[in-house]
């Protein structure tokens, strides 16, 4: 089996600005109205002038041990032995839903035509665009990099072999993952605490997200 | 879906950072709770129409003797029930034929869906069988009674004098029969699949309790399976004998039973430290689906008295005039309530159900 593509997240390094999520449909050619296969929570507290806001972006974790697998009736979805990534055969997908029940973040979404679909790192494009692809090559082999890695302002998310991600990521992070933290399914960077750190990242994000929206 | 995301740091953040949404409407479609009931209650009609066909060869009983009426319509609406839940199932996918093309596509056996696809469907075969023996042939040619009423169907189309002659000749000799009901009532039992369909969600803590669940929905649906089977021999064959009085009682035990693990559950639920349990039982203890948790109690504390009381009386012969006067009603409009008290324990717990929210761990 090849190594495991993951993603990382920083919520630290999040703006909130939608562009992963936006991309996400580009790169897809999604309608505006589909669910989002990539979707940014503001999640708040307190009230002003005590107001926080901490946005996380979220998609299919592409999990180690894929619940949505295990259920899926007709064997539609496949836990790539090359590269670890979840993708869906939407030519066996019977519409059942049950996918949708056992996901833990939420990411299979259906369609008017009732089949499922979801992010599949980039690996095609469409729904159902992973099936049946090669192995993921990272980006300087020639491979896609992930359209919201790749429009993320902030670099607040990353993707890559799980090697690889784990030596970008923070010691503490690194070692939240080891510890199974979100059941090893994706590698999150501890929320800082020093808001005037987390505020001057943000501050940056905005100001780059402001010149990009001209 | 826009997944909820709550932040741990502190425990007192919990409440500020949960924000609780009930699912959508297409994930928790009408036709689930009414597919994961009826696959049960035809496994209760099936078990009904089985051991009557038992009880009546032990008595050695004779032509139009109320087991013959019990196991015609156990089978009947064993049959009727599987393909309400397979057609309600139906409705709810997206790609009918896949699912029709079952062997092809459903190679996942490890997904109870496929399991239980593959049980409902053997059990409504043997549901078929079984009432087609019963229904035609010399001996359903001696016979009297409502649920003979298919025969005048098939006579008006002027092949009943061929069937019956057909169904004599494939009839298998009894030490067969008797092995057919046995794999019968097995598949009957294994209708428990559809608790565990839902009890394996391990995001929503109201459904993923691995024994109480499924124990649960086969209990409180083989109940259901009974008292419809026998509310509606009662309809029409008025007498409360012995024979009955067993069926009641057996009801009004799985009624009982139904209710004790419906309170455990609950007391279960409302001391759960999960936020998603908790939102589960405020959905559950307000509004709407406070009604139907209620009717879920009555519907099942209603049989457990009816059914013990009457059913303990017909057993001794123990009936005073009164009893024998009311309690066909009495009866009747408790299974009547037992049958919806079972859907509306389905409907409430796919209603009220949660999903964990994950944890942005600070």
């Amino acid at each position: 089996m090849g190594e495991q593509w993951m993603f990382y997240f920083d919520p630290n390094r999040c703006i909130g600005c939608h562009a992963c999520s936006i991309s996400c449909k580009q790169r897809h050619d999604r309608d505006a109205e589909a669910d989002d296969w990539r979707t940014v929570t503001h999640l708040s507290s307190g009230e002003y002038p005590d107001f926080q806001e901490l946005p996380i972006s979220m998609s299919c974790m592409h999990c180690h041990d894929a619940p949505c697998e295990k259920v899926c009736p007709p064997n539609a979805i496949e836990k790539r032995e090359e590269d670890g990534i979840v993708t869906v055969d939407r030519d066996r997908c019977i519409g059942c839903h049950y996918c949708g029940w056992a996901c833990p973040y939420g990411a299979p979404t259906y369609g008017d035509d009732g089949l499922m679909s979801k992010c599949n790192m980039c690996l095609g494009e469409g729904p159902g665009g992973g099936h049946g692809q090669p192995e993921k090559q990272k980006a300087e082999d020639g491979g896609a990099k992930p359209s919201c890695v790749d429009n993320c302002v902030g670099e607040a998310i990353k993707a890559g072999p799980q090697s690889e991600v784990m030596a970008e990521a923070s010691q503490a992070a690194a070692k939240r993952f080891e510890n199974e933290a979100y059941n090893a399914r994706v590698i999150v960077e501890p929320v800082d605490e020093n808001a005037e750190a987390a505020a001057e990242i943000r501050e940056e994000g905005e100001e780059a997200a402001d010149w990009l929206n001209g | 879906m826009a997944q909820r995301v709550i932040r741990m740091s502190e425990l007192s953040l919990f409440a500020l950072f949960t924000e609780f949404h009930w699912l959508p409407a297409d994930y928790w479609d009408l036709s689930i709770p009414v597919y994961l009931y009826l696959a049960v209650v035809a496994g209760g009609a099936y078990l009904t129409g089985a051991s009557a066909c038992y009880i009546r060869a032990r008595r050695e009983a004779g032509p139009c003797c109320l087991e013959n009426e019990i196991a015609r319509w156990g089978f009947m609406l064993s049959v009727a029930a599987a393909a309400g839940a397979g057609l309600a199932v139906l409705s709810h996918l997206a790609v009918i034929y896949r699912a029709i093309l079952f062997p092809i596509y459903l190679t996942n056996f490890g997904s109870w869906i496929t399991i239980g696809t593959w049980i409902l469907v053997g059990l409504s075969v043997f549901a078929v069988v079984c009432l087609v023996l019963q229904l035609f042939g010399e001996n359903a040619a001696a016979d009297d009674g409502a649920s003979l009423f298919p025969r005048a169907i098939v006579a008006r189309l002027g092949v009943l004098d061929t069937l019956d002659e057909l169904v004599d000749r494939v009839r298998p000799p009894m030490n067969v029969f008797a092995g057919l009901h046995v794999v019968g009532s097995l598949l009957a039992l294994a209708t428990i699949y559809t608790g565990f369909e839902l009890a394996i969600v391990e995001t929503v803590p109201l459904w993923n309790e691995p024994v109480l669940v499924p124990a649960l929905f086969l209990i409180s649906g083989v109940a259901a399976g009974i008292g419809l089977t026998l509310g509606v021999t009662l309809l029409f064959e008025r007498e409360i004998g012995p024979v009955y009085g067993g069926y009641a009682t057996v009801v009004g035990v799985l009624s009982g039973i139904s209710l004790v693990l419906v309170g455990y559950g609950w007391q279960a639920l409302a001391t759960s430290n999960s936020p998603a349990a908790a939102a589960s039982y405020v959905h559950l203890t307000t509004g709407s689906l406070y009604l139907g948790s209620l009717l879920v109690v009555v519907g099942f504390l209603l049989p457990l008295v009816a059914g013990l009381a009457i059913g303990i009386g017909a057993l001794t012969g123990r009936v005073s005039g009164t009893v024998e006067r009311v309690g066909g009603p009495v009866l009747i409009g408790s299974f009547g309530l037992l049958v919806i008290g079972g859907l509306a324990l389905r409907i409430v717990l796919l209603l009220a159900a949660e999903q964990a929210p994950v944890v942005v761990v600070g």
